[in-house]
């Protein structure tokens, strides 16, 4: 699913653009944003299941990778460094969130999208307006159930499923071994198959998806 | 078969970074266990499932960096609270230079004033008590003094010869002036006009003497009469004081006779008692 953008992003991000971004060149750190804006976007959005707080702290890190990017010593490690600025200004933000006691729009609307299953009707997967409303509705619950998992598992899953990172990748950017990684990858999937079930989501209610 | 695969190696096995003889073992291992094997499968379709969360689609918005490199001292909030305190600094140095404000601070005083400070004489005077000996003192008094004198002298002189002159002037003008009116008035005078006021003045001489004479008489009478009166009455009151002696006299003298007729009464009573007595003694 990210054929197409990865091998943009791999493309984007020789390390020839990567280090006239280090020697200060504002064009090239304008476009490693436009390259990875979506992608860290995406993470903080899978993170908060928040629009606001993924834009406030998908921009914050870019802001921080800006201003920090001339003291990267190895081009070849850019990808786990932005994560790590990624996963710090989510962790930031998330104390923020804790103390102002916000509750996200979204959360609220879908609390009962269990109890919704129209997702489960079978039928072709056309431009179908319902269909993909269907979609939508599956994508939304998932995520939900994402945001179930502690916050160290779900870092790791979102890392590794959604991000496509290597786990020592994802071990430089959370500073930590790749076997803690890969533990934390197996509870977070195994929590992930409860909450599923707890949700009723089994391969046979979504075998028309699969 | 104690072999039984961590949670990290499953892991690895699932995403397929085992290779050779670890892969082997693993695989060996979940023919073996079929549960594991089962829990791995369920893994492989939740992440299946997760994969149907596609990815929003979002616009990177324009963020703009400010340059650290630009941003020089002076533009921190350091830097500017630095500079406000020297340019507040430097207003007051150019307040004080306008207005001429001058502090200082030197035996043990503090002086704030605007422009150059006076010199405090007394100050002055009590820091150099030795400075005026009395020598000095006497030396002031007495030119002080000269100078008064001096002064007194020429104004004495001065008016001295205004006096004089003065005097001179008055004396030139009225012997000239008079002994010209006079002269003036006697040969202007006739023989009858002196003969005529030398009547005129034996007239009043004459009425003066008269009224001096009978004024002179009658007071003189009086006068007189006032003394024999007086004379009178002295001759009386001398007489009637003689009279008063003599008779003093002869009540003195009629009382020495009394006295004289007592004694020798008693003077008698003796001698006839004693020539009682003797002769009683005789005839004893």
């Amino acid at each position: 699913m990210h054929a197409e953008t990865l091998q943009d992003m791999a493309l984007m991000h020789s390390d020839t653009l990567i280090e006239r971004a280090r020697q200060g060149d504002k064009n090239a750190q304008g476009r490693l944003v436009q390259v990875w804006y979506k992608r860290i976007y995406n993470y903080c959005f899978r993170f908060f299941l928040d629009h606001d707080l993924a834009m406030e702290a998908s921009q914050k890190a870019f802001i921080s990778m800006c201003r920090n990017i001339e003291a990267l010593q190895d081009a070849g490690r850019f990808k786990s460094w932005l994560y790590k600025i990624a996963v710090n200004s989510c962790r930031e933000e998330a104390r923020k969130m804790k103390g102002a006691r916000a509750v996200s729009f979204d959360v609220v609307v879908n609390a009962d999208g269990e109890d919704s299953p129209g997702w489960e009707q079978t039928g072709r997967r056309n431009e179908n307006p319902e269909r993909q409303y269907q979609q939508q509705e599956l994508a939304e619950l998932l995520q939900q159930c994402l945001m179930e998992l502690s916050v160290e598992q779900r870092e790791v899953v979102i890392m590794k499923e959604y991000e496509g990172l290597k786990f020592r990748e994802i071990a430089e950017a959370l500073n930590i071994s790749e076997n803690t990684v890969k533990s934390r990858m197996y509870y977070g999937l195994d929590a992930l198959k409860r909450i599923l079930e707890k949700r009723k989501i089994t391969r046979e209610t979504v075998s028309y998806e699969l | 078969m104690n072999y039984k695969p961590d949670e990290s190696l499953l892991i690895s096995y699932m995403y397929g970074e085992l290779q050779g003889e670890e892969k082997q073992r693993v695989e060996r291992y979940l023919a073996e266990h079929p549960e594991t094997l089962k829990e791995l499968e369920a893994m492989a379709f939740v992440r299946e499932v997760m994969k149907k969360n596609p990815d929003k689609e979002v616009i990177a918005p324009p963020i703009v960096f400010d340059d650290r490199k630009t941003r020089y001292f002076w533009q921190t909030p350091f830097g500017r609270s630095l500079i406000g305190v020297a340019a507040s600094f430097a207003f007051i140095l150019l307040i004080g230079k306008l207005t001429g404000l001058h502090v200082s601070y030197t035996n043990q005083t503090l002086t704030v004033s605007f422009g150059v400070p006076k010199e405090q004489p007394v100050l002055v005077a009590e820091s150099e008590p030795s400075s005026l000996t009395t020598n000095a003192v006497q030396d002031m008094i007495d030119q002080s003094l000269n100078r008064h004198n001096a002064a007194l002298q020429t104004q004495w002189m001065e008016t001295q010869q205004k006096l004089d002159q003065s005097i001179k002037s008055n004396l030139a003008n009225r012997s000239d002036a008079d002994f010209n009116r006079l002269v003036q008035k006697v040969s202007a005078a006739s023989e009858d006009q002196i003969r005529q006021f030398a009547l005129t003045l034996q007239a009043e001489n004459a009425s003066m003497i008269k009224d001096y004479m009978t004024l002179n008489s009658t007071d003189q009478r009086k006068y007189m009469e006032e003394l024999l009166i007086d004379f009178a009455k002295y001759l009386e009151q001398q007489h009637r004081n003689d009279l008063q002696v003599l008779q003093a006299r002869l009540n003195n003298i009629e009382q020495d006779t009394d006295l004289f007729k007592h004694e020798t009464g008693q003077i008698l009573s003796s001698i006839i008692s004693s020539v009682d007595q003797s002769t009683s003694l005789t005839k004893n």
